[in-house]
């Protein structure tokens, strides 16, 4: 009977674990295992063992069959896994067909770009200001220093819709509006469109952005305004970057400066990015003209104060590698899915 | 400006090569743009050009003696310049406004626009080609060579920065020059060959026939120079800015005369430059000058002194600069300085470091003071400010320190508005519609083929005087136009999905004279399939139609925590009638949304009828929360019924309506209905009527529902729908 049993579970165990398929598992298992099995024989035959071996050999045919049971759940497994992985099963799919989410679409560059601006002067302890597109004349030019018929304003070349009603060339009007509204401390960062009557072309546009800061304190300086823009151009580009200052003009500061980064394609080495220079100048800046902070009712001998621009687009071209002005306003569909 | 290298380097003592010295300039404000190789058309002359960018403040740079001034500030290095008297020059007959002396006579008529009128005259020139060295430079500066005289007197601007004009005395009618404004209508033949006709606006020369030339512009043909001229007469003057800007721009002229004087010529320049012009006239056209110079002026220009304190330019740039070091830099750009040294003893440096970098203002005013005689070539530096910026410049921007502003009690926080117009950005992206940016401009056409009526708001557009561009001419009262051309330009490049969303300002007119009505608009445009990829999709899983751009909005009024937002049938001319909805907040509407009528799609030549959203979005932020408020979750479960309704198959059917209906019948226990099932069959249901499940959601905050309760609430809500609404009603 012992015997029989071990024979039996060896020839059990060969049949189940090399059953290929489904199928031949199931053979296997009715054979052995089933309601009128090779191993319900055995169990049946039980009655012809003598007495005294009658729990022995019991305990023996149920690990037998445990074991069997456990082999066959096992192989069921490994087996069912291998079905799927072949063709025709209606549980497999082509896992590389397309996802069909729907879309999620990006910032678009022109103000992811303003974003990552806004974000350095948000952390200097900016605020964001905001003022009109359309403007008089006074804010415009007047209120910045600009000199009645003085050639400064033929670069500003600026669309008007009447006499004293222009479209801001520049965020700079902003400026005004703001310490109108308030006494010093001012720290406010203003962006937004500026229009200019520009032949429209790669690198040039009617309609554009900016970024204007003003800072306006006691004891700010000319220092304090580099310190700013270094802290911007690190923010921006990385904490190897340096910022280089040079003189300009704007009617509205006094000194005034362009101000530039070291490129951060080449550091500084020179490339078509930044023409071969190793900078790439970003805007204008300067301390806040006299005129300018008397005009809004400002105490000038005590406060000083510093405001800079910067351009968007172009900074947004470089940073992306978009190579003309005019795709940042298209809506071209293949453009902005890419951000 | 062109400076040529050889040129500039014959002031300097200096051997700084050309490459470093445009470096050097642009780091102190004068941008040298471009060094360019030169070489000459009979190519003899050789020399590296110096290609300046001069800022408009800065008209003094616009002569080689004024960079190499500038250069030899920069540099430390000492300035040569060239012999700039002669003796008739060094004592001309002066007058204030009229002046004879042989056969020559000045009279100022206008002395605003003309302050000052010097003129010198030479005899027995010859006219002939300049010698080579003179035709070089010239050509080098990019001005043409035209003869020996004409040519002295371009070297002259070019050198000096003065425009002199050359009159053939010959040829002024009794030898008059008046300086006057010209008489309307009044006409002139210049050089150019041109005739202007001009206005009394325009200041001119004139001799007692008529006009000779256009002030500080350009001369006439009348009494221009020629091959026979030998005798000549210099004019070296003074003209007002503005005036010569106004009538260059008038006449559409810009000319290397006209452009300095916009930019302020000095005007003690007059003399010195004719005797240069004389020494070089001699020297390349012979002739003899006639008699001393003529000088008719308005004043002796003289100016005031300017008052520096020291300490105010630390105070400003943050620097450490001690007074005598500021003395130095100042007097490097050839400024007379003189430091009142009885106050001087313990003002700046006996202060303590710190209080040095950041003194209080007050103390300021009992620090020392300088007093600093600038030359009337610098007009642009008037107060303190303008000598600190000088003595910045030359300093070195990028000597000076770097720190950053004191703290200050705020922080830098993006405000309600700036945070909620951020949300909805994000959600609108967040539903796959990509953000556009457009002009702020369209055209008048765009308003015709939005198809609105005459009486339409967005009409009122405000008219630029002067477009950049043709379909640019109006500010835009809606941002549909933007988003429509953007379809346009996706659909003729076959990209036929589209999902645009812009966030930006209209301009409303509010009457002439008051600014516009800036507000910003939320707007929409989609067509096409919403999903990247749609394999086996069927179409309505995948369509931008109505109803997805409206479940848009509905999840953003949700973000933006807004509620009682409702639809209502829309009529609008731009959109399909049976199609289009206003959006609805609180009772108040705040845009529309809609498929766009046919009208509209042929007009923008779309191949399928796209959606358009466009809302208020001032309105709707105002009607925002930023934060959610927590509601608790049920602790009970919910009774769910399904009712389906025929109903009839009109406005007062409406889904609001019946959801409506069921509400108002449902009782307390009944928490939420919604509509999950619309159909017209004819057939099995009649002509005119429609079938709408519902399911109802009915719960108790406190307990669990029995049945019973929910078969009396459902009762009560068919008996309603049946008896108010003519529904037949069926549950399962």
């Amino acid at each position: 009977m012992e015997e029989r049993l071990k024979d039996l579970s060896m020839r059990a165990r060969a049949a189940l674990e090399g059953a290929r398929s489904l199928d031949e598992l199931e053979e296997a298992r009715a054979r052995y295992l089933g309601r009128s099995g090779l191993l319900r024989e055995i169990q049946q035959g039980i009655r012809d063992v003598a007495q005294e071996l009658r729990p022995r050999i019991g305990q023996l045919i149920n690990t037998t069959k445990a074991d069997l049971e456990r082999i066959l759940e096992e192989r069921r497994g490994a087996l069912e896994e291998l079905k799927i992985h072949e063709r025709g099963d209606e549980q497999l799919i082509d896992v590389t067909l397309p996802g069909r989410a729907q879309y999620s679409a990006g910032r678009h560059p022109l103000l992811a770009t303003l974003d990552d601006m806004l974000e350095i002067f948000l952390g200097l302890g900016y605020t964001i200001a905001s003022g009109p597109e359309v403007e008089n004349y006074h804010y415009g030019f007047e209120a910045l220093n600009y000199p009645a018929d003085h050639p400064a304003m033929d670069e500003q070349a600026t669309f008007y819709i009447a006499e004293d009603v222009l479209l801001r060339s520049q965020t700079s009007t902003v400026q005004i509006r703001v310490m109108e509204a308030q006494e010093p401390p001012v720290r406010v960062v203003v962006p937004g469109r500026c229009f200019r009557r520009d032949t429209m072309d790669a690198t040039h546009s009617h309609t554009f952005h900016q970024l204007e800061g003003l800072c306006v304190d006691e004891g700010v300086t000319f220092a304090d305004l580099k310190g700013t823009l270094l802290a911007f151009g690190r923010g921006m580009f990385g904490e190897d970057t340096q910022v280089r200052f040079r003189p300009d003009f704007f009617p509205f500061t006094e000194p005034s400066a362009e101000f530039a980064v070291t490129c951060f394609n080449c550091h500084g080495d020179g490339c078509r990015i930044c023409k071969g220079s190793g900078w790439i100048e970003l805007g204008g800046a300067g301390m806040v003209d006299p005129n300018v902070l008397a005009g809004v009712g400002y105490d000038t001998e005590r406060y000083t104060g510093f405001a800079f621009g910067v351009g968007i687009e172009r900074f947004a071209m470089n940073r992306y590698g978009i190579p003309d002005m005019r795709l940042l306003y298209s809506g071209d569909m293949r453009l902005l899915r890419q951000f | 400006m062109r400076v040529p290298y050889s040129w500039l380097m014959e002031y300097l003592e200096t051997a700084t090569p050309a490459d470093e010295l445009a470096e050097i300039l642009t780091m102190g404000g004068l941008e040298v743009e471009e060094v360019e190789e030169w070489t000459s058309a009979d190519g003899k002359a050789r020399d590296t050009i110096l290609i300046t960018s001069v800022t408009s403040n800065r008209g003094d740079l616009l002569s080689m003696v004024g960079v190499a001034r500038h250069t030899a500030a920069l540099l430390r290095c000492n300035l040569k310049l060239p012999e700039l008297r002669i003796e008739e020059t060094d004592s001309p007959n002066v007058a204030g406004s009229d002046l004879t002396q042989g056969d020559t006579r000045i009279t100022i008529d206008d002395l605003p626009g003309c302050p000052r009128y010097s003129a010198l005259r030479l005899v027995g020139v010859q006219i002939r080609p300049s010698p080579d060295w003179m035709r070089h430079r010239l050509e080098a500066a990019g001005v043409r060579p035209l003869g020996n005289v004409i040519d002295a007197t371009n070297y002259v601007l070019l050198e000096l920065g003065q425009p002199l004009h050359a009159f053939d005395h010959r040829l002024l009618v009794r030898g008059h020059i008046i300086v006057r404004r010209a008489e309307d209508g009044e006409k002139l033949v210049t050089i150019d060959g041109n005739t202007r006709e001009l206005s009394e606006n325009d200041l001119v020369i004139a001799d007692e026939k008529g006009a000779i030339a256009l002030a500080g512009v350009m001369g006439g043909t009348e009494t221009e120079m020629g091959e026979r001229t030998t005798d000549v007469l210099l004019e070296s003057a003074h003209f007002n800015p503005t005036m010569i800007r106004r009538t260059a721009q008038r006449h559409v002229m810009s000319t290397e005369a006209s452009y300095r004087f916009e930019r302020f010529v000095d005007p003690n320049l007059t003399l010195p430059a004719l005797a240069r012009a004389a020494q070089l006239i001699r020297q390349t056209a012979g002739g003899e000058v006639a008699g001393p110079a003529i000088d008719v002026r308005a004043e002796d220009f003289a100016r005031e002194p300017i008052t520096l304190r020291p300490a105010r330019t630390n105070w400003v740039l943050g620097t450490k600069l001690q007074t005598p070091e500021q003395v130095e830099l100042l007097k490097r750009l050839g400024f007379g300085v003189e430091t009142d040294t009885a106050a001087a003893e313990g003002a700046a440096r006996g202060l303590p470091d710190r209080d040095w970098l950041r003194p209080y203002p007050n103390e300021l005013q009992a620090l020392e003071r300088m007093t600093v005689a600038v030359p009337t070539r610098r007009p642009d530096i008037e107060r303190e400010i303008d000598l600190i910026e000088e003595i910045a410049i030359i300093y070195g921007y990028n000597n000076m320190p770097t720190t950053l502003p004191g703290a200050i009690a705020s922080a830098g926080v993006r405000t309600r508005e700036q945070k909620l117009e951020s949300r909805v950005s994000e959600v609108m992206r967040g539903a796959g519609i990509c953000e556009n940016v457009s002009y702020s401009m369209m055209g008048g056409c765009d308003l015709d083929f939005l198809c609105l009526v005459p009486e339409a708001p967005e009409r009122e557009a405000l008219c630029l005087r002067d477009p950049a561009a043709e379909n640019q001419e109006l500010m835009r009262t809606t941002l549909l136009p933007g988003l429509l051309v953007a379809a346009q330009h996706n659909v003729r490049r076959r990209v036929d999905t589209v999902a645009l969303f812009e966030i930006g300002r209209v301009f409303l007119g509010r009457g002439e004279g008051v600014l516009p009505e800036e507000r910003q608009k939320l707007a929409a445009i989609c067509m096409g399939s919403s999903r990247v990829s749609t394999w086996n999709l069927p179409n309505e899983y995948q369509e931008m139609d109505f109803y997805w751009l409206k479940g848009v909005i509905e999840q953003l009024c949700g973000r933006l925590n807004v509620t009682g937002l409702t639809f209502e049938r829309a009529d609008r001319s731009s959109l399909h009638p049976g199609r289009s909805a206003t959006v609805i907040v609180d009772g108040e509407q705040i845009g529309h949304l809609g498929e766009i009528s046919r009208e509209v799609q042929r007009a923008y030549d779309l191949p399928s009828p796209a959606v358009l959203l466009e809302i208020d979005l001032d309105t709707l932020i105002a009607k925002a929360d930023l934060l959610a408020q927590y509601a608790p979750q049920p602790r009970f479960p919910a009774v769910n019924r399904d009712l389906a309704l025929v109903v009839d198959q009109d406005e007062a059917h409406s889904g609001t309506h019946l959801i409506e209906a069921a509400e108002r019948s449902g009782g307390e226990l009944l928490e939420s209905v919604s509509i999950f099932d619309v159909y017209a069959d004819p057939e099995r249901l009649g002509a005119g009527r429609k079938s709408v499940a519902m399911r109802l959601v009915f719960r108790d905050p406190d307990r669990t529902l029995t049945d019973e309760e929910v078969d009396e609430a459902m009762r009560g809500i068919i008996q309603h729908m049946e008896r108010k609404l003519r529904a037949e009603a069926r549950t399962w």
